[in-house]
């Protein structure tokens, strides 16, 4: 929506009659129940298990799902538990569990990710026209150990982002040492878009012909025109990569599941994660967006995706043998969104300035988590940047994020 | 610049008078646009400019320094004078420019803080002048939509639930096309008896009195005179999702090939602003400039208006608060399809052209959507002051046979003991709205 400058409470910065649903106690003595129960049957891992040098299949690895903006009120609350049956029964036991982690910076989603990507609050333009100004993980990590493109990537669904979010204008960095960056959202739309333009939408009804419409759109197509950005190349499928597309769209169309964006997201990180065992993946969801619509539901459906998505990465990082026992996966909202009542509308949007819109969880789990347990001091998306630096063991730039203290050797 | 030449007498003198040169700059692309789309505006709108343009123009320079002070200390840690920001009107650029800085919180405080101010020097130089009258939202979930049984929780205790007894609801109508006619003659009495007490504020806003937002089209065309015969202007502004679909489809068409970048979202948000609309508009909206442009900026403004019934309602409510302050305000919430596999990411497309598979409603969706929803139209109307006393809401849940009711003590349904009946009920939001007798 346009900011506009309105008379009175337009303006009103109020926190409206349904502020913000704050943990209360009752919800914090059920997480801690649910940690100390699960304190019990975990095995502590050695921190010489995550700290494997050197990058390749053997080195330490690091996945990092951000979800959109989702409030703690459809989340982590009472209410909210319902959404999210994933995150609390199978994965919360075993959980390093950040309750209050803040994003301070601007809410909006190229710069809340540039953000957590650069440890920095990042004010860009926020339609992805300009990279990030402080270097990405990414790069500090290729440079750092010298690390070949193959080893990093991001797997969004937001249409917000651009291949700007791979690499920074940092000098000494960029993208020389950038991610590899691949919308397969953006794919789908072109799907959309070609069979609509040339009259062949009777394909889209037919989920056979659906995969021959994506292929389609795939090789008509270049990687700058879907927004991507893979090995460098902008006017040719890298062939190394043309068959993890080809899989996770045989995936996705013939799965039988969901066919949101998000779902084929999944596919395609899980067909990234397979071949070329990298050791950041980035996973950017945004299912949940249809809140900008004001759909509730699908916005609610879209964190149920989220939580099975995120439970079907785990399990993926469990089974894969490149991942077992030496990756940590971190899971966090990009923000969350406006408080009911609020002049913004609510769920809608995310830009007041309330606690409902900055302040959000983040849950750790895998080789950084020595043992389950729950985190109440507030922390800060930046953090993630330099604590995911201890995790792979380079030396992060310094940046205004602090790594995690429990993470650290 | 060109503004419109029917400018109340004090606010033409202030404008002489250079008022708009002593406005910060962030003040300038909003009061500019106002003033430019004057006849397009609703009285309550006006009123706003002209209380602050006024205002202003009697202060003294050290006054009016003291006023804006914080808001222009703060432009100049934002380095406005430095952007390309324009003074005209109000642009995306503008807005992301806003948006974008670190004191934008800040600045949003600031305005606020000076729209107060000229609203408390209005309310003091023009006492008595608001009469307060009672005003009614009234919403419903129609009987189709399977409201959950505790959807009420999401209300938290702000009222009650009432039974309501819709046995002798004549089959294809709606509780809600019911009640209207009843309502809307209460209102016409209270207008016509408002103007007799010498109400200055009531024969202006009579226009944009009671407003009507329907999912569907039944609830509207129910209020339309019969076929063959003209539309003239209704008591109600009359918006239906169904019959807006010329409007919305050649929007959405619009939004879907706007590229990413703030250029040609402004190129586009341009075209869309000074397109002729008239033609992808129904009789009861085609006759009003005002309501045209009403929901040519619903359009524009995003939160879901053109491509879901239900936001649309909601959101359209929201803005009628905003610009309109109605004293009666009607919502009647309906049903969207489900997205279609595979499409669905399309959602600036129409559905039934991206994808020829049947659509299919989605029932518990939509009233998942309307629960929610319909909470938030009542908590729209509570920022304004207008409606912070002497307001009932009403919340039909016809699946439930229940409304949830908000509203002061002594308001009649609030004490009844066996469920409510319709004709109980329609009688009680007349005699609401009425006018109280001296």
């Amino acid at each position: 929506m346009m900011v506009s400058l309105c008379p009175a409470a337009e303006w009103r910065t109020d926190d409206g009659l349904f502020t913000d649903a704050r943990f209360d106690p009752t919800k914090r003595n059920f997480l801690r129940a649910a940690g100390l129960l699960a304190a019990g049957m975990m095995v502590p891992q050695l921190k010489g298990q995550r700290r494997n040098e050197g990058t390749g299949r053997d080195g330490p690895k690091v996945v990092v799902v951000i979800v959109g903006g989702v409030r703690r009120a459809e989340t982590f609350s009472h209410e909210g538990l319902e959404n999210i049956p994933h995150l609390v029964n199978d994965l919360l036991p075993q959980s390093r569990f950040y309750l209050h982690t803040q994003n301070l910076g601007v809410t909006a989603h190229f710069n809340a990710i540039s953000s957590i990507l650069t440890g920095n609050w990042q004010r860009v333009d926020d339609w992805g026209k300009y990279a990030p100004t402080t270097p990405t993980m990414f790069e500090q990590f290729r440079k750092g150990l010298h690390a070949g493109r193959s080893d990093t990537w991001i797997v969004a669904s937001n249409k917000a982002l651009t291949n700007m979010i791979g690499a920074s204008s940092a000098n000494g960095y960029g993208p020389e040492y950038g991610a590899n960056v691949v919308f397969p959202k953006q794919l789908m739309l072109m799907a959309v878009e070609e069979a609509l333009r040339s009259g062949r939408t009777a394909n889209m009804a037919d989920r056979a012909r659906v995969e021959a419409e994506l292929q389609r759109a795939l090789e008509g197509s270049n990687y700058e025109g879907l927004g991507w950005n893979v090995f460098d190349a902008a006017d040719q499928i890298d062939p190394r990569v043309r068959g993890t597309i080809e899989s996770a769209i045989a995936g996705f169309v013939h799965s039988g599941g969901p066919t949101s964006g998000d779902e084929l997201t999944f596919f395609m990180t899980r067909e990234v994660m397979r071949k070329f065992a990298p050791n950041m993946v980035v996973v950017a969801l945004s299912d949940v967006e249809a809140a900008h619509f004001g759909c509730y539901s699908m916005h609610l459906s879209g964190i149920r995706t989220a939580d099975r998505i995120t439970l079907q990465l785990w399990q993926e990082v469990q089974s894969n043998p490149d991942y077992r026992n030496k990756t940590t996966m971190i899971v966090l909202p990009e923000f969350g969104r406006d408080p009911d009542g609020s002049s913004t509308n609510g769920f809608f949007n995310h830009r007041a300035n309330e606690a409902s819109t900055r302040d959000t969880w983040m849950m750790t789990l895998g080789a950084g988590v020595e043992k389950p347990e729950i985190v109440e001091r507030p922390v800060h998306h930046i953090d993630l940047c330099p604590t995911v630096a201890d995790l792979l063991g380079y030396k992060a730039v310094a940046s205004q994020g602090v790594g995690l203290k429990e993470f650290r050797a | 610049m060109a503004f419109a030449d029917q400018f109340a007498e004090e606010l033409q003198k202030a404008l002489d008078r250079d008022v708009l040169k002593r406005l910060p700059l962030t003040f300038q692309p909003f009061v500019n646009e106002q003033l430019r789309r004057w006849e397009f505006l609703f009285p309550n709108e006006r009123q706003s400019v002209e209380r602050l343009l006024v205002y202003v123009d009697g202060l003294s320079e050290a006054q009016s320094s003291t006023l804006f002070h914080e808001v222009v200390d703060l432009e100049q840690k934002m380095g406005v004078e430095h952007w390309h920001f324009s003074r005209s009107e109000q642009t995306i650029q503008n807005a992301s420019l806003l948006a974008g800085s670190q004191y934008f919180q800040q600045w949003r405080s600031a305005v606020q803080v000076v729209f107060d101010a000229a609203d408390q020097h209005a309310m003091q130089t023009h006492a008595g002048r608001a009469v307060a009258r009672n005003r009614l939202v009234v919403m419903n979930m129609p009987r189709r939509l399977p409201v959950h049984p505790n959807t009420w929780a999401r209300w938290q205790r702000i009222g009650k639930p009432v039974a309501l007894d819709l046995r002798g609801m004549p089959p294809g109508k709606t509780s809600l096309e019911i009640l209207l006619p009843s309502i809307g003659s209460g209102v016409s009495v209270a207008a016509n008896a408002g103007g007799a007490a010498g109400n200055q504020e009531t024969a202006a806003s009579a226009s944009a009195d009671m407003w009507m937002l329907d999912a569907g089209k039944s609830l509207v065309e129910a209020a339309l005179p019969p076929a063959g015969k003209p539309v003239k202007g209704s008591d109600f502004i009359l918006l239906s999702y169904e019959r807006l679909d010329k409007f919305r489809d050649n929007f959405s068409s619009s939004m879907n090939t706007m590229r990413k970048d703030l250029t040609d979202a402004d190129s586009v948000y341009d075209r869309l602003r000074n397109v002729s609309v008239e033609p992808w508009c129904p009789p009861e909206v085609e006759n009003s400039a005002a309501v045209r442009e009403y929901v040519r900026a619903l359009f524009l403004s995003g939160n879901g208006a053109v491509i879901f019934c239900n936001s649309f309602v909601q959101w359209g409510a929201s803005e009628a608060f905003r610009r309109a302050r109605p004293y009666v305000l009607a919502a009647q919430f309906g049903v969207r399809d489900k997205p279609k596999p595979f499409t669905g990411v399309a959602v600036f497309d129409n559905p039934n052209e991206v994808n020829p598979t049947p659509a299919v409603e989605d029932l518990p969706g939509s009233a998942e959507d309307a629960e929610m929803l319909s909470l938030y139209v009542w908590l729209s109307a509570l920022r304004y002051t207008e409606y912070q006393s002497h307001t009932a809401c009403i919340c039909i849940a016809e699946s439930l046979e229940q409304a949830y009711l908000i509203a002061p003590e002594d308001f009649p349904a609030l004490t009844a003991q066996k469920p409510v009946t319709l004709t109980q009920l329609s009688e009680i939001l007349r005699k609401w709205v009425a006018p109280v007798p001296a």
